[in-house]
């Protein structure tokens, strides 16, 4: 008897890289919901919570620093669901920034596979 | 439905000189049968009673005909991942030169033309996905494009049948496509947004030339349907579409060289492509 499967949700404007992200921690084991900015995000996160967030840093209409920093302010338990920032950024600054933003974790993208999922489990707590 | 339109030898030329004006397409006398029979297909749809009333719906144009007309002309069978070695080719060479030049948070930007019913572009999407370890860190652009409106609809539903998918093997099929009804399958919509669709003739300069600046352009079995004139016409406003350095893929029966010598020839371990000179000296 398993546990009931981990809730992720990935914020990114880009159609491929959800796909990219969904299809790898669904063959994971995960269950994945996806949104295009912060701000449908934010709107499908109020009705239904998610164990971790993957989110994006450059999106159009909300990017995912503020995206973050708005959930981290909800009500509990949404303001704390764990937040994985990937980006292409990789300097000192974009880490300072994600971590004031609220992140638990960075992965500068490319992302592979086998990265995503571990980290996903990590963070999700489901790590073998 | 009435009898086949026989046209006369003059009909026949004027029809032909018409649609190559228009289109660019080019019949030879050899051609006629296959032509008679898509004009039959038209008079029986438009209730024209005989040629010279179909060629007088065909030149005001009387709710869009001539597109209908291409539309039956047009040759739209493919499938997905035709021609795989220029897959392996984009992933393997193409895209890893064109990010050797400084591109400062440009897209890739990828154009196939004519698209058809979608299963090139859409492939190209699966292609990158399955292949590209990259495939998170950049943004991907894929443009279809055609000049048959009907079947960039059908590329827009993202629905394909049994025999488009005939190459993709069953796992590659479970993971982009839900089954929808007998026979059919809908492809995810996360792919079908990754694609855009847009009309465009490429012997058209004024269509084609908002269409700029892009790293690979797949353009596969069209040009063989054009006259030296219309290649040499569309094989330059490809070329006009390419960022420099930019790549073309041509259909494996066909030859940029004996177009123009616009391009140089590049020949990589899995395709014969033809590269846009970076330095441009065309002009």
């Amino acid at each position: 008897m398993g546990e009931a499967r981990k809730r992720v949700m990935v914020v990114d404007d880009a159609a491929l890289v959800r796909l990219y992200v969904r299809e790898t921690l669904e063959q994971a084991g995960f269950d994945v919901d996806e949104a295009m900015n912060g701000i449908e995000a934010l709107e499908k996160l109020l009705t239904s919570a998610v164990d971790l967030l993957i989110v994006d840093v450059n999106m159009p209409q909300m990017d995912g620093f503020t995206f973050l920093e708005t959930v981290r302010c909800q009500e509990l338990p949404l303001a704390s669901t764990p937040a994985l920032i990937t980006s292409t950024e990789a300097g000192p600054r974009d880490f300072a920034a994600a971590r004031a933003a609220g992140a638990n974790f960075y992965l500068v993208k490319p992302v592979s596979r086998e990265k995503l999922a571990q980290f996903a489990a990590i963070l999700c707590g489901t790590e073998a | 439905m009435g009898d086949l339109a026989v046209l006369s030898a003059e009909e026949f030329r004027r029809l032909c000189d018409f649609l190559y004006r228009r289109t660019g397409m080019a019949f030879t006398d050899r051609k006629q049968y296959y032509v008679e029979r898509r004009i039959a297909e038209r008079m029986a749809a438009t209730g024209a009673g005989s040629f010279a009333t179909y060629f007088s719906l065909l030149r005001i144009d009387v709710e869009g005909e001539v597109e209908r007309l291409v539309n039956a002309f047009t040759v739209n069978e493919t499938y997905f991942y035709r021609e795989e070695h220029q897959l392996r080719c984009l992933t393997a060479d193409l895209i890893t030169d064109r990010l050797r030049v400084g591109r400062a948070g440009q897209a890739i930007r990828i154009w196939s033309v004519p698209c058809s019913t979608g299963e090139e572009p859409y492939s190209i999407a699966i292609w990158l996905l399955e292949n590209w370890p990259m495939v998170d860190r950049y943004e991907i652009e894929i443009v279809g494009s055609d000049i048959d409106t009907g079947v960039l609809e059908k590329a827009r539903s993202g629905l394909f049948g049994k025999r488009a998918l005939m190459r993709l093997s069953p796992a590659l099929v479970e993971k982009y496509f839900a089954p929808d009804g007998p026979d059919a399958w809908k492809i995810l919509d996360d792919l079908r947004e990754s694609v855009r669709f847009s009309r465009v003739n490429i012997v058209e300069p004024l269509e084609t030339r908002p269409y700029g600046h892009f790293d690979v352009i797949f353009c596969r079995n069209v040009l063989i349907y054009f006259d030296d004139a219309s290649r040499r016409i569309a094989a330059e406003n490809l070329y006009e579409s390419l960022a420099p350095g930019g790549y073309i893929c041509l259909g494996h029966s066909e030859s940029m060289s004996r177009i123009t010598p616009l391009f140089d020839v590049r020949r990589f371990a899995d395709a014969i492509v033809y590269q846009r000179p970076a330095e441009s000296t065309h002009g």
